[in-house]
C-alpha cells in the first residue's frame, strides 16, 4: 500500500476543512438567495411564484411565449366574468406547465384552463429538460412538483443538496426583481405581456414533413395534464394559435396532440394554418406571436367557442 | 463521459481511490480498464477503432526497432498509413467525396460514390496523433519500443487526455506508467486546484459565453454587425476557456494520481504577436506539427520562399486536422498568412515603430500588441466558428458595416459574460505580469488558499452553466 496513514489523515482533514467552508458559504448564500427570490415583486420569476403559490383565478392560461403574448386576460375576464390569470412562461415546454398545474391543483381548482400548444411541442430536444431549472426554487416546498423537476437529469436530487444550486444563474434576476427593475413591463398584466410590434420581413417556409421523432416523455406529460384536468372537473381547451408562415405538411406534434385530445374528448382548436390570420400580417408581431390587434380578435374568437360549448353543455343538462 | 458531468465525478473518485489502494503492479490494469470504460461511455463500438490502431502501432514499434535499413521505414510507413487511413475514412471521406461531387457537377456528371453515414469517433485526431508520435519517435531512435502491450495501450488510452489531449510524447508519458506513485498530499491538492480552475473556465466562462455565441452564429442572416462582432469576441474567450479548461481538468486529474502531462496553454490571450500566440496555444499540437512536419520539411533553414511555403503547409494541415470543412482550412490559411506577412513586413513595422516612437511607451506598446494579436486571432476564428464559408463571409461583411445595436438575449447573460471575462483577464494578467506579488491561489496561509478555492466552487455553483454540454474540441 502506498498510502501513508499520516498523509491520508491530513488529506481528509484538509478536505473536510475545504468542504466545511463550501458548505457554510453554500448554506448562507443559498438561504439569502431563497429569501430574496420569494421577495421579488416583478420579473418572470415573480410571475411563476405568483402562478404557483398565489393565483386563485377561475380561468388559467398555460403555455410558452405564445400563451404569454397571445392570451390577454383582461379580455377573457370582461367576456366570461371569471377572474383570469396567464400562468405561461417564455420558452417553457409542457413539463413546466404540468408542474405549475400540479402546484395550482394542490391549492384550489380552477374552472377553465386553456393550454396553448405549439407546433414543435413534442419534438425531441434535450434543452427542454434543462429549462426545468426554473422550477428548482420550488422543489423544496412543493413536493408535488418534484417528480417533474427530477426529469431534468438523474443527479438532480444530489445537486439539490446545495442550497445555491436552485438559484443558479438567478443572482441578477433576483436583484432586478427586488429593485422593481421590471415592474413597468408586468404592471397589472395578469401574466399577459403584449408584443406591441408589427410583422416585418418575408414569409418563411417551414417544412414539417421531415420533423424529428417525438418525445414520449413529453407526450405522457401532456396526457397527465389532460387526465389531471379531467379528474378535477376542469373545462380544458387546447389551443394552437396561428403562425404567420408558409407551412408544408402538418407538424407531427399537432397531429399527435389532436389525437390524444380526441381520445379524452377534449376540444383542440387548431388555428395554426387558419387563413383568416395567415393572410393578415398586420395582426402579427412576428411569425409566432400576434400583436395586441391580433390578440383582441383571437381572444374573442376563443371566448366565442368556449361560450358556445358552455351553452351546449347547459342545454344538454 | 464528459468531464463536466456527475458521472465523471463518481468515476474520478472511484478510479483515483482504487489507484492508491491497489499495488503498483496492478495499477496499469486499473487505468486501462477505466480508460476503456471512459471511452465507451461515448459510443462503445468505437473502442474497436482505437483497439485497431493500438495493435498496429504496438507491433509497428517493435518491428521498427528490430528491423534494419529500409525495412524500418517500411514499418513506419505501414503504421502511418493505418493511422492516417483511419482518419481519412472516419473524418475526411465524406468531405473528400463532397468536393469530388462538386467537381463532377461542374462537368455535369453525378457522383456515383456514396456517402458514409458514420459518426466521427470522439477525439480521433488526438489519439491518432499521439499514437503516430510513438512510432515516429521509435523510428528516430529517440525512444525504445514498448514491449508491454497493456502499458502501450494505456499510453494511447490514458483517460484524462484520451479525447482532447494534451497530445503526449512517449518520452514524457510512457515511463510514468512504470513509476511508482505514492499518495502525495501536496500533489493531490495541486491537481485538485488545477481541476477546479478548469471547471471554472468551462462552466462559468466558456458555457456562459456559448449561450450568446451559439444564438448569434446559428442564425447569422438574422443578426446585425454589432451582435456578430460581440459574438466573435465572446467566441475567442469561449474557445480558450473551453479547451484550456478541458486541458486543466485533464492535467489536474492526472496529477492527482501522480502523472505529469505537458502544459497545453500558457495564457495565449496575452500574446504580443501571432507567432507568439502559436507558442502559447494548444502547445502539444503546435509542437507536434513542428517536430513531425515543419522540421522534416526543412523548417526555416531553407530558402525564404520555401520557408514561407513550409509555414503555410503546416497551418493548412493544422486547419484540416481540426475538421473536414473548408472553414477550418481557410482558418489555417489565414493564420499561416499572418506569420508569413509578419516575417515579410518586420523591417517596415520596426521602422514605423521607430517613427511613432512607441518604444518610449512600453506599456502602451504591450497593450496595443496584445490587442492587435487578439483581434487578428479573433478574426480568423470567424471561419473556425461559422457553419460554412458563406456564413463566415456574411459575418465578416456584417461586422465591417458596423450597423445595428448589440442584440440583447438577456441582460443577465451579457452581464455574467462580461463578469466572467473580466475575472479571467484579472487572473491571466496577474499570472503573466505580476508573478511575484500577492497571490490567493498559492498563498502561504492554508485558510486563505482554502477560502479562495471555496470561492471558486461557490461561483461555479452560483453562476456556472450546468447544461452546457460537451467540449468544443471533442469533435476533432
Amino acid at each position: 500500500m502506498s498510502i501513508k496513514n499520516n498523509s491520508f489523515r491530513l488529506f481528509f482533514l484538509k478536505l473536510a476543512a475545504f468542504f466545511c467552508i463550501v458548505f457554510i458559504a453554500d448554506f448562507i448564500i443559498g438561504n439569502s438567495l431563497k429569501k430574496f427570490y420569494f421577495k421579488q415583486d416583478s420579473g418572470f420569476d415573480y410571475l411563476t411564484t405568483y402562478a404557483i403559490e398565489k393565483t386563485k383565478a377561475d380561468f388559467l392560461i398555460f403555455g410558452s411565449s405564445r400563451a404569454v403574448n397571445i392570451f390577454n386576460c383582461d379580455i377573457f375576464e370582461d367576456q366570461t366574468k371569471l377572474s383570469c390569470y396567464n400562468v405561461g412562461r417564455y420558452g417553457e415546454p409542457v413539463f413546466y406547465h404540468y408542474g405549475v398545474l400540479k402546484a395550482v391543483l394542490k391549492r384550489y381548482t380552477p374552472k377553465i384552463i386553456i393550454l396553448s400548444f405549439d407546433a414543435g411541442n413534442f419534438s425531441k430536444n434535450t434543452g427542454d429538460y434543462d429549462k426545468l431549472s426554473v422550477l428548482l426554487p420550488y422543489y423544496e416546498n412543493h413536493p408535488e412538483i418534484r417528480p417533474i423537476v427530477e426529469l431534468k437529469g438523474p443527479y438532480e436530487k444530489l445537486k439539490l443538496l446545495s442550497k445555491i444550486y436552485s438559484y443558479n444563474s438567478l443572482l441578477l434576476p433576483i436583484v432586478a426583481g427586488n429593485i422593481a427593475f421590471n415592474q413597468n413591463k408586468f404592471l397589472n398584466s395578469n401574466g399577459y405581456i403584449p408584443m406591441d410590434t408589427f410583422f416585418s420581413g418575408s414569409l418563411q417556409t417551414f417544412d414539417y414533413t421531415n420533423e424529428r421523432e417525438l418525445d414520449s416523455i413529453k407526450i405522457n406529460t401532456y396526457k397527465h395534464f389532460i387526465q389531471d384536468c379531467i379528474k378535477s372537473n376542469i373545462q380544458l381547451y387546447i389551443v394552437c394559435p396561428p403562425y404567420m408562415v408558409n407551412q408544408i405538411g402538418i407538424p407531427p406534434s399537432i397531429i399527435a396532440a389532436k389525437k390524444i385530445a380526441q381520445q379524452y374528448n377534449i376540444d383542440f382548436f387548431d388555428y395554426s394554418k387558419d387563413e383568416f390570420y395567415t393572410t393578415k400580417p398586420q395582426l402579427f408581431a412576428d411569425y409566432r406571436h400576434l400583436n395586441p390587434q391580433g390578440v383582441k380578435i383571437f381572444s374573442n374568437a376563443i371566448i366565442e367557442k368556449i361560450n358556445y360549448k358552455n351553452q351546449f353543455i347547459k342545454a344538454n343538462k | 463521459m464528459l468531464f463536466n458531468s456527475f458521472h465523471f465525478l463518481f468515476f474520478f473518485i472511484v478510479v483515483t481511490s482504487l489507484y492508491f489502494v491497489l499495488p503498483h503492479s496492478k495499477r496499469w490494469l486499473l487505468l486501462l480498464l477505466s480508460s476503456c470504460y471512459f471511452y465507451m461511455a461515448f459510443v462503445p463500438i468505437y473502442i474497436l477503432i482505437l483497439g485497431f490502431t493500438i495493435v498496429v502501432d504496438y507491433f509497428a514499434g517493435i518491428y521498427i526497432e528490430k528491423a534494419l535499413g529500409k525495412r524500418r521505414k517500411f514499418f513506419l510507413v505501414c503504421s502511418l498509413i493505418a493511422n492516417i487511413g483511419i482518419l481519412c475514412v472516419f473524418k475526411y471521406y465524406n468531405f473528400i467525396n463532397d468536393n469530388f461531387s462538386f467537381l463532377l457537377k461542374g462537368f455535369g456528371v453525378s457522383n456515383p460514390i456514396h456517402y458514409l453515414s458514420i459518426l466521427l469517433p470522439i477525439g480521433l485526431s488526438f489519439h491518432t496523433f499521439q499514437a503516430m508520435s510513438y512510432t515516429i519517435e521509435v523510428y528516430r531512435g529517440n525512444h525504445q519500443s514498448e514491449r508491454h502491450f497493456g502499458i502501450y495501450a494505456l499510453y494511447v488510452m490514458f483517460y484524462p487526455q484520451l479525447v482532447a489531449g494534451p497530445i503526449e510524447r512517449p518520452q514524457n508519458l510512457l515511463h510514468q506508467f512504470r513509476e511508482k506513485h505514492h499518495f502525495d498530499i501536496d500533489r493531490v491538492f495541486a491537481g485538485l486546484k488545477i481541476m477546479i480552475w478548469g471547471f471554472f473556465k468551462k462552466l462559468v466562462i466558456a458555457d456562459r459565453l456559448a449561450i450568446y455565441v451559439n444564438d448569434a452564429y446559428n442564425n447569422v442572416a438574422q443578426q446585425n454587425g454589432m451582435t456578430l462582432l460581440l459574438a466573435t469576441i465572446f467566441f475567442s474567450f469561449q474557445i480558450y476557456c473551453d479547451f484550456s479548461g478541458y486541458s486543466d481538468i485533464a492535467i489536474g486529474t492526472a496529477k492527482v494520481m501522480g502523472f505529469d502531462l505537458m502544459t497545453n496553454f500558457r495564457r495565449p490571450i496575452l500574446s504580443k504577436s501571432t507567432g507568439e500566440f502559436w507558442k502559447r496555444w494548444h502547445i502539444s499540437l503546435s509542437t507536434w506539427f513542428k517536430d513531425y512536419l515543419y522540421f522534416p520539411m526543412g523548417g526555416s533553414k531553407v530558402s525564404v520562399p520555401r520557408w514561407y511555403f513550409n509555414l503555410m503547409i503546416v497551418f493548412l494541415i493544422s486547419g484540416l486536422w481540426h475538421g473536414a470543412n473548408w472553414t477550418y482550412i481557410i482558418w489555417g490559411g489565414i493564420n499561416g498568412f499572418y506569420l508569413v506577412f509578419a516575417i515579410i513586413t518586420k523591417k517596415y513595422t520596426d521602422k514605423i515603430n521607430a517613427f511613432i516612437r512607441i518604444n518610449k511607451f512600453p506599456r502602451l506598446k504591450l497593450c496595443s500588441q496584445i490587442l492587435v494579436t487578439f483581434l487578428l486571432i479573433s478574426f480568423s476564428r470567424i471561419f473556425f466558428r461559422a457553419r460554412n464559408v458563406d456564413d463566415a463571409l456574411t459575418v465578416i461583411k456584417k461586422i465591417f458595416t458596423f450597423k445595428g445595436t448589440v442584440f440583447n438575449y438577456g441582460t443577465a447573460i451579457i452581464l455574467y459574460s462580461v463578469f466572467a471575462i473580466l475575472f479571467l483577464l484579472v487572473i491571466e494578467f496577474k499570472k503573466e505580469f505580476y508573478t511575484g506579488s500577492f497571490t490567493l491561489s498559492n498563498h502561504k496561509n492554508f485558510w486563505v488558499r482554502n477560502f479562495y478555492y471555496s470561492f471558486l466552487v461557490i461561483i461555479i455553483v452560483l453562476l456556472g452553466v450546468f447544461d452546457g454540454g460537451q467540449f468544443i474540441y471533442f469533435q476533432f
